[in-house]
Order: structure tokens, then C-alpha cells, then sequence
């Protein structure tokens, strides 16, 4: 049999496998359900902590997987394992056996219409953060006002919330809120910009210069508290209910655009494709690897690796680094055959 | 026909006049400590009922049909109402038959009380009068109900019934005496017949009786004759009052538990919870663990299923709430003072009390104020800004002096306001409204029914849709206040409709109840997926139900959408 | 010790090894979602008898942690569950306040 490896999901993970793998000498094949390669980066417009543009990683990505073989909206019908590898059946009529499988499918977002009491979908004035990010790049969204004067940021929407069914922490939420913050008080510089917290998360390299960069430059103010509902006044206003923890206060505060930041969830057709591949899923509803600790990368099926958010939220540098990692035990579990 | 004997006895006569005798006594000092537990007023209502000539005949056709025909059984579980009819009917004919058979034949014997029991030892010849045939026929029919009851021990889904109860140790004796007491009857009868008077038969049989009969008072076959006083407590008007006393204990003495209630509870999706249906709770209330019954009643969501499936009226959730009433607590909440603010205006107006849990669902809110807008009617929204509760969650916690509390603050601010109708859009608020609210000259309303009022007087333009929907009933609207077709009603008019599997009366609980204090919120999953699977069952589009407590809690897990009646008619009417 | 006629104020300083943890320990037999509160203050926030009398659950459940009085924070609770529906932790609020309620004398 060919030495096939087959890439599932074209996200930043996939990409940076690929182009790890052809740098390895292979010529994987990235399968891709969506029309574009990128994910959910590719929808994004800047990245912490350096505000680097997503849209050029993305396509610098892009232009070096050039050589392998890209399929994109191409689904994963089936999978058969056989003796000495997998055998799929995608949804453009191919049937495609690979030695290895590369799992990188990501995450999605969660449905902050599912938190109804924050009012989305239901109230105009409320966006999340992946709407945010597509305003930034320049898509128009009536829900954003021309000059607001105050806008609130809800960390922890639908992540460390059993109610959401996400009991986990999203990671990346408390970074993002802050870099939304600072860019959108960039756009509006007399705005009042609140974040509504549980607990801030920053815990990666140069993030609590960022905190203090938005707390200082930017004065974003950070209240603990979590909304527990949100109204509208009669002049169409949002009216946001939290607790202010550390004063001990109930507060309110009427505000021109909330901000909903929808936290990680596990990617949707995930469990079916762990079926068919015979893998296991976690508790969290990730993928589940075989140690968290040492082999994050490694399923429980030999040829079977993963990259990226599919085992957990994962930081874009965290995806990239074990793309890496798994394009070199891809390449040395290879060697071994 | 003639006596075989001039004596006109035997001693295996003992038993059956000892067991008797036994069970009479016990049953009456019982009954005497139930009236005796009634408070003064339910006592005079009671012995007043006892004599009015129309509670007289219903309390006769009510025992003849629950008791003996077990119609409510019938109704439920076909091949269950057999076997319980043509046992309990059977019998009680063969009683009623033996005496006339005696009063007709040897008149003289009646006052032995034996004579019709064992008539066939003492009389010869007995077999060939009509009366002796119609005693054999009603004889055959309880065999054929006690074979039905011994294939429901060992196959109990023959009989529709996934889980039925574990009998004690007690009740077993109580179970195969009865079962023995038949069969022998008809060998010892037999043998007579057939000219053997050897007394082993009789003595068995009389025996099996005794046995019955000492063990009745003291486990489930109690509900025989609790049930007939339970029947006369409820039509003489009597509720619950205390919690193990007077009503409570004659409504958990009538319990024959059959089980009926276990399939029917929606906690059972998940097995830890099985031991807690209100065939536990009557059982453990009989046994006096308190334990238990603190347990049970803690757990429980209230949502009314088993009242809704017990043949004999047990009132579940009502035991529950005074079993929690009965405990003390140390800190005890005061609403004597709750500041409410200047109070609403709403003279003659529509108040609208959206309810504590609508603030965490505010589509349910926005579309009944759009709907009311559409129809230009004339409202105030009583606590768009947040309010005071409606009591029924402090009410089902046991706290009822505390509810009656805040019910009397509620009282004044919705009297002051001047409205003219009170409407509601939680059916746990309704319920509570409705039952326990003074509201003189202001209609209590659940806005299903008021929204089909607009739509009949024609103040609703609907548009219909071509999505199908299928309606969840919420306990506290369907099965506690009785509404069904309203609902329905409106959604036929904005959409398609279909029915769940198990719809109305029958409806499964979401399991989100407030209903219940102690099932923490993993443990409700598996009752919402039972709840959502028999929805799925419908085979409709989306979800629809009218209780923002139902919305939260199916939206959580439910693979379909999931929305507010309130919601469709907003979606699906047009401004006239 | 001599008395120099005037009193000092108690320390206001809190000290975690005498702090009186048998009432906590109590109500996390009796509840056990007591112990994973993260005190993200969504009870207090929605909480209708807050806004009438001031009520936070978290600050409650706080202060039966820290061995302080808590018989006078619970007077306008009307058990609405309102916590129980937007509590992260997934904590059974209400059994929370009963078993608070039925612990302290």
C-alpha cells in the first residue's frame, strides 16, 4: 500500500502539518469540509499578543502547502480500518487508504444563542466575538452602533458553565476579549470599554503585558462579576445585570454593544468520526488522547495522530507547535513500518 | 339439599372466626385513630356526609366502581384491571352469593358467620341450585385472576409494566396466602362434592384466610378497606392536612401498591432513582422510616404523574410538600417588609406578570408584550424590572407560612394596581395564582388561553407556517391547571402540529423542575433525554411548550429547536 | 496586663487557623456543590430578594466558609431558584439555602 497520510480538517492545525510534512519529504493530502483552508483563523483579524494579521499567517501557510494535495469541500463519508492502515470514503466519490491519519478538526464556537438570558439573537445590540472579528475586517454589522459610548465584553460564554454543558475553560477567551477590547477602543477611543469576568486567565508568554497594556494605554476597566441577564431599556439601550464581587454591590450598567465571548466547544461532527475511526472521545466531548501530559498528539489506534483544538482549546502557537510534533511522529512512525 | 351435621361445626372453623374477628378489630381501631387525627371541622364535614342522601349514593357507586370493578385501572392497563377486577369483584360475589345461599337454604345458620364459607362441607347436596352454579362461575374468575397475578410476579412486562414493586418479606405472606385461599377452596369444595369430607382441604383453606386476614392490617392489603374510607374522606370534601395524619395516612394506607406509578414517574429514566416513586414514599409513610420519607419527598419533582396514573388517588406531590412542611428551620424568611417599589397602575388594564425565570428566557417576555401590542390591548408589565415571586417555589419547598407571606404581598400590589385581568405566562405562577390567591374582581389568566380568546374574537392576524411542532404540555399547566387545547389550538393555527407518544395527561416532565430540592443538575440529564426522546417520537421539526423553566431546560439538550408558544404566535401573526 | 483605660479595636486582620470551619463542614455533608462555589457572583446578580433586601448568596455561603453570622443575609429568600438556573457550577442552590437555613440555631 501507498504510504498515504491523510489530513483531516484544513484549519491552521492541518496547514502547518502539511507543510511540515512536505518538508519531511511527504505529500500529504488535506481534506477540508469547508470551501477555504484556515479555519476559524481565517475569519479572524488579529492575533494576541503581537496583533499580527491572522489573514497573513493563514495565506502564508497556504502558498507553502501548495504542493500537497488540497481537497476542499470534501467531507469524510466513512472509514473503514483496515489491516495496515484506513480506508476512506470522501464525499466527492473518491475512496482514498492512507497509513496515517492526522485528526485536525478543530473546534466550533459556541452558540451564544444558547445563553439566552445575555439576549442574542434576540436583543439588537448584542454580537460575540467571532462577529466582532468579522466587523473588524472590514463586514458591515448593523448591531454595531456608529460612536458607542459604552461597550461590555462577557468573558465565559458557554465555557466553565455546566449549564452551557462546558464545564472546561476555552483558554483563549481572556486574551481575545482583551485584544477586541484594545482594537475596538482603537476604532472608538471615547468609548467605555468594561470586561465582565469570572476569573483572567493570562497565562502565556508576553499576555500579562497585554493585560497591563489594556488596563493602562487603553483604560479598559475589569470587573468581576458574571452578567447574570440582560435587558433593553425603552431607548432600544442594553441594561446588563453582574455582581460586583469585589465591592460586594449588585450593579447595572446600560451600555451601547455587548460583546459575548463564545467559548470552545467540541467540534459538532467529531463524535461521529471518532466511531468510525474507533477513537475515544473524553469526558469534555475533545478527542481524548493517550496522556495529557506526554503524548497529547497520540490516539489510542496506531496511525492515528492529532493536531490542534480537536483534544481541547489550544492557543494558535500551541496548534502550530503540535502540528510539528505530530508531522515528526507521523515521519518516524512511517520509518518504522 | 341437607345438613350433614347436627352439630353444624368443626373446628377448622377456628381460624377463619379468629382471623376475622382480628381483622375486624384492628381495621376499626384503626379507622377510629384516622377520624380521631382529623381536625374538628374535617370531623363534623365527614359524620355530616355520612348521612346526606347524595354523598351516600356516590360514596356506594364510587366504592363499587374503584374498589371492586377497579375502573381506573380498566382505563390504564387493560389486562392489570382484569386481574384486579375479577379478584376483588369475584370475591366480594362469592361473599355476597355464600350469604344468600345460606339465608335462602338454612336461613338459621346465618348467625354462625362460617355457614357461607364453608357451605359445602356442612351442606349436601348444595351444588345443583343456581345460586351454588353462579358461585362456581365467580369462583372460576377469581382463579383466572389469581393465575393472571401469579404470570405478572414472574413476567411482569406480559402486563405493559417495565418495573413493578419488590414486595417485603410481609407482604409476600400476605401475597400467597391469598393466592392459596382460591385454589383451595375449589379442592375442598370438590372433594365435599364428590362425597370426601376429609377436613385437610377445609383446614388449609381455612387457614390461607386466617393467615390473609391477620397479615391484612399490616402491609398493602391494607388498602382494601382503607380505601373505602379514603373514598368517604374525598367525598365528604377532606384534604391533607398533616403531613403523616388524619387524610394523609388513609390516602397512603390505600396505596395497593401496584406499581402503576413507577413507570409513570419520569425520575425512573434514570435507575438510581428508582426506589422513590410514591410507591416507596406510601410505603415508608406506613412504616414510619422518616428517614426516607424525607428522602423521597425531597427528591420528588412534583410533577403530578403518579396522581395522574393512581387508581386509588394518592395524592403524591401534596404528601411530599407536607412531609417537607413538617420540618423545622432555624432561619425563617420574613417578606413583611419586602420593598416593592411605588407599586403598578394598571386600572382596568391587562397587568402582565412574566414570573422570576421568564428575566433568564426574555423571548417568552418580548413576544407576549409584541402579541399584546398586535392586539392593541391595553397592558402594563407588572415586574418587567424584576418583582417579587409568586410563592409556589417556597409553597413546594414545605414553606408554606413563608409563601402565604409573600402570596399577601403579591395580593396588594396587583389589587392596588386597579387591572382588570391578571396575565400570566409561567404556568408554575398561574398555578399559584390560581390556587391560592385572593384576587377579587381580577381574572387570573395563562396567556395560552388568553391569546386564543384574541385569535377567536379575531384580533390576531395568523400566517400560517409550514413547520411542524410538536407541544411539550408543562406539569404545572397541563396536569396541574388542566390545560390541553388551548395550546393546541394556537399552534394548529400558526403551524402544523403532532403529538408525542405520550402527550396531555400523559406528558413526561423536562426535568427541570423547581418542584424537586434535591436532585442536584447532573442528575436531571437522563429524565430531560427521556423527556426529549418522547418528544423526538413526534417525529415533528421543532419543540413547542409554555413554561420558561421547560424552554431553559430542553434548549440545553435538545438536537431541535426548541421555543415559547408565545414565541410562534408572535412569529406567525401580523399586525391587524 | 495593665489597663491604661481605653480598649483597642480587634484585629480586622482575618486568621485562616481560627476560623470556625465546623458549619461549613456541616452544610457540605448536607450540600455538596457548597465546596465548589468559584464566587462569580451570578447568584447574587440575578437574585430578586437581592434586589429587595440586598441578599447575596455568595456573599452568604462566603461567610458560612469563614465561621461568621449569617441568620440575618437570609430574611427576604423566596427560594425562586433563579441561582439554581444560572450557577456555572451547576450547585443545587436552593438545597444550598435550606441546608443553611437548617444548620445555624
Amino acid at each position: 500500500m501507498k504510504r498515504n497520510i491523510v489530513i483531516i480538517g484544513g484549519g491552521i492545525a492541518g496547514m502547518e502539518a502539511a507543510r511540515a510534512l512536505l518538508d519531511l519529504g511527504h505529500t500529504p493530502i488535506l481534506v477540508e469540509a469547508s470551501k477555504m483552508l484556515g479555519g476559524h483563523v481565517a475569519f479572524w483579524h488579529r492575533l494576541f499578543p503581537d496583533m499580527s494579521s491572522a489573514k497573513n499567517l493563514v495565506g502564508r501557510l497556504e502558498t507553502e502547502i501548495a504542493g500537497s494535495r488540497i481537497l476542499l469541500n470534501t467531507k469524510v463519508l466513512s472509514l473503514n480500518r483496515l489491516a495496515d492502515g484506513y480506508s476512506l470514503k470522501l464525499s466527492n466519490g473518491s475512496v482514498v487508504n492512507a497509513s496515517v491519519l492526522l485528526i485536525s478538526t478543530g473546534f466550533s464556537l459556541f452558540d451564544a444563542r444558547k445563553k439566552e438570558e445575555y439576549g442574542y439573537g434576540i436583543y439588537d445590540r448584542v454580537i460575540t466575538n467571532s462577529d466582532l472579528e468579522a466587523w473588524f475586517s472590514g463586514k458591515r454589522d448593523a448591531r454595531v452602533p456608529d460612536n458607542p459610548e459604552s461597550v461590555g465584553f462577557v468573558h465565559c460564554v458557554g465555557s466553565r458553565d455546566l449549564k452551557a454543558c462546558n464545564a472546561q475553560c476555552s483558554k483563549v477567551c481572556c486574551a481575545t476579549a482583551i485584544k477586541q477590547a484594545i482594537e475596538l477602543k482603537e476604532c472608538f477611543p471615547y468609548a467605555k470599554v468594561y470586561c465582565f469576568y469570572m476569573d483572567l486567565r493570562f497565562f502565556g508568554k508576553k499576555y500579562e503585558d497585554f493585560y497591563i497594556n489594556a488596563q493602562r494605554d487603553y483604560g479598559i476597566r475589569f470587573i468581576r462579576g458574571r452578567v447574570s441577564e440582560v435587558g433593553e431599556t425603552i431607548d432600544g439601550r442594553l441594561q446588563l445585570k453582574a455582581e460586583d464581587t469585589l465591592s460586594g454591590k449588585p450593579l447595572k450598567v446600560q451600555l451601547d454593544l455587548l460583546v459575548l465571548m463564545s467559548g470552545i466547544v467540541k467540534n459538532d461532527s467529531i463524535r461521529e468520526l471518532a466511531d468510525m475511526a474507533g477513537i475515544e472521545t473524553d469526558s469534555d466531548g475533545f478527542l481524548r488522547s493517550i496522556d495529557n501530559e506526554y503524548a497529547v498528539i497520540e490516539s489510542n489506534r496506531p496511525g492515528i495522530f492529532y493536531a490542534g483544538a480537536c483534544t481541547g482549546p489550544k492557543t494558535v502557537p500551541e496548534t502550530v507547535a503540535e502540528a510539528r510534533s505530530a508531522a515528526l511522529a507521523i515521519h518516524s512512525y512511517l520509518e518504522k513500518l | 339439599m341437607t345438613e350433614r351435621f347436627d352439630t353444624a361445626f368443626h373446628p377448622f372453623v377456628i381460624p377463619f372466626l379468629a382471623g376475622m374477628a382480628f381483622v375486624l378489630a384492628v381495621c376499626l381501631i384503626k379507622a377510629a385513630i384516622v377520624v380521631r387525627e382529623l381536625d374538628k371541622a374535617d370531623r363534623r364535614k365527614w359524620i355530616l356526609s355520612l348521612i346526606h342522601p347524595n354523598i351516600i349514593i356516590k360514596n356506594g357507586i364510587d366504592i363499587i366502581l374503584d374498589c371492586l370493578i377497579h375502573v381506573r385501572l380498566w382505563k390504564r392497563n387493560r389486562l392489570l384491571g382484569f386481574m384486579h377486577s375479577s379478584i376483588a369483584f369475584g370475591w366480594f360475589m362469592i361473599i355476597l352469593l355464600g350469604h344468600l345461599q345460606v339465608l335462602i337454604y338454612c336461613p338459621e345458620r346465618l348467625s354462625t358467620f362460617y355457614y357461607p364459607i364453608f357451605f359445602d362441607y356442612f351442606i349436601e347436596g348444595g351444588q345443583y341450585t343456581w345460586i351454588s352454579r353462579m358461585l362456581d362461575a365467580f369462583l372460576l374468575l377469581v382463579l383466572a385472576g389469581i393465575s393472571l397475578a401469579v404470570i405478572k410476579r414472574i413476567w411482569s412486562r406480559l402486563f405493559g409494566m417495565r418495573r413493578t414493586t419488590r414486595p417485603t418479606f410481609y407482604n409476600l405472606i400476605g401475597l400467597y396466602s391469598l393466592w392459596a385461599i382460591f385454589p383451595l377452596r375449589f379442592l375442598a369444595e370438590q372433594c365435599a362434592r364428590a362425597g370426601d369430607l376429609s377436613v385437610a382441604p377445609w383446614w388449609a383453606y381455612s387457614i390461607s384466610l386466617c393467615t390473609f386476614m391477620v397479615v391484612l392490617p399490616f402491609g398493602r392489603y391494607l388498602h382494601i378497606p382503607a380505601e373505602m374510607l379514603l373514598i368517604t374522606f374525598r367525598n365528604a370534601g377532606l384534604e391533607i392536612k398533616k403531613p403523616h395524619k388524619g387524610m394523609a395516612r388513609v390516602q397512603a394506607d390505600s396505596c395497593p401498591n401496584c406499581g402503576v406509578c413507577i413507570d409513570a414517574c419520569p425520575m425512573n429514566a434514570d435507575p438510581a432513582n428508582l426506589k422513590d416513586s410514591t410507591v416507596y414514599l406510601t410505603r415508608q409513610l406506613r412504616r414510619g422510616n422518616a428517614e426516607r420519607v424525607r428522602e423521597i419527598s425531597d427528591k420528588c419533582m412534583l410533577c403530578g404523574k403518579c396522581t395522574q396514573v393512581c387508581q386509588v388517588g394518592v395524592d403524591g406531590p401534596k404528601l411530599r410538600i407536607l412531609a417537607r412542611a413538617a420540618r423545622k428551620y432555624r432561619i425563617n424568611p420574613d417578606f413583611s417588609n419586602a420593598g416593592t417599589g411605588g407599586g403598578v397602575r394598571a386600572v382596568n388594564k391587562v397587568l402582565y406578570f412574566s414570573g422570576c425565570m421568564t428575566a433568564l428566557t426574555p423571548r417568552i417576555g418580548l413576544s407576549v408584550e409584541s402579541v399584546l401590542k398586535k392586539a392593541g390591548i391595553d397592558y402594563e408589565w407588572m415586574d418587567r424590572d424584576g418583582g417579587l415571586c409568586c410563592g409556589r417555589p417556597l409553597h413546594t419547598a414545605g414553606r408554606l407560612k413563608e409563601a402565604a407571606g409573600l402570596v399577601r404581598r403579591n395580593e396588594e400590589l396587583i389589587v392596588g394596581s386597579g387591572a382588570a385581568v391578571l396575565l400570566v405566562s409561567c404556568p408554575i405562577c398561574y398555578r399559584e395564582f390560581k390556587e391560592r390567591y385572593r384576587l377579587p374582581g381580577i381574572r387570573i389568566v395563562h396567556y395560552t388561553d388568553y391569546f386564543c380568546e384574541l385569535m377567536e374574537k379575531g384580533l390576531l392576524n395568523f400566517e400560517k407556517s409550514d413547520v411542524c411542532y410538536v407541544f411539550h404540555d408543562p406539569c404545572e399547566l397541563g396536569r396541574g391547571c388542566g390545560i390541553y387545547d388551548t395550546p393546541r389550538r394556537l399552534i394548529s393555527k400558526a403551524a402544523s402540529i403532532a403529538e408525542a407518544p405520550k402527550n396531555r395527561e400523559e406528558s413526561i416532565c423536562c426535568g427541570g423542575s423547581l418542584g424537586s430540592l434535591s436532585l442536584d443538575f447532573r442528575r436531571r440529564e437522563k429524565i430531560t433525554q427521556a423527556s426529549l426522546e418522547n418528544l423526538y417520537g413526534s417525529k415533528a421539526d421543532a419543540i413547542v411548550t409554555a413554561c420558561p423553566l421547560c424552554l431553559s431546560t430542553f434548549a440545553r439538550y435538545s438536537d431541535r429547536p426548541v421555543k415559547d408558544l408565545a414565541q410562534i404566535v408572535d412569529e406567525q401573526t401580523k399586525p391587524i | 496586663m495593665t489597663d491604661f483605660g481605653f480598649t483597642l479595636s480587634r484585629s480586622s486582620t482575618l486568621d485562616l487557623q481560627r476560623v470556625d470551619e465546623e458549619r461549613f463542614e456541616q452544610l457540605c455533608k448536607l450540600e455538596k456543590g457548597a465546596s465548589v462555589c468559584i464566587g462569580c457572583g451570578s447568584c447574587s446578580a440575578t437574585c430578586p430578594a437581592g434586589a429587595l433586601s440586598g441578599m447575596s448568596l455568595r456573599k452568604i455561603l462566603l461567610a458560612v466558609q469563614r465561621g461568621q453570622e449569617v441568620r440575618t443575609m437570609l430574611q427576604c429568600c423566596m427560594l425562586c431558584g433563579k441561582c439554581t438556573m444560572v450557577c456555572p457550577r451547576g450547585i443545587n442552590t436552593r438545597n444550598l439555602i435550606l441546608s443553611i437555613c437548617s444548620i445555624y440555631d
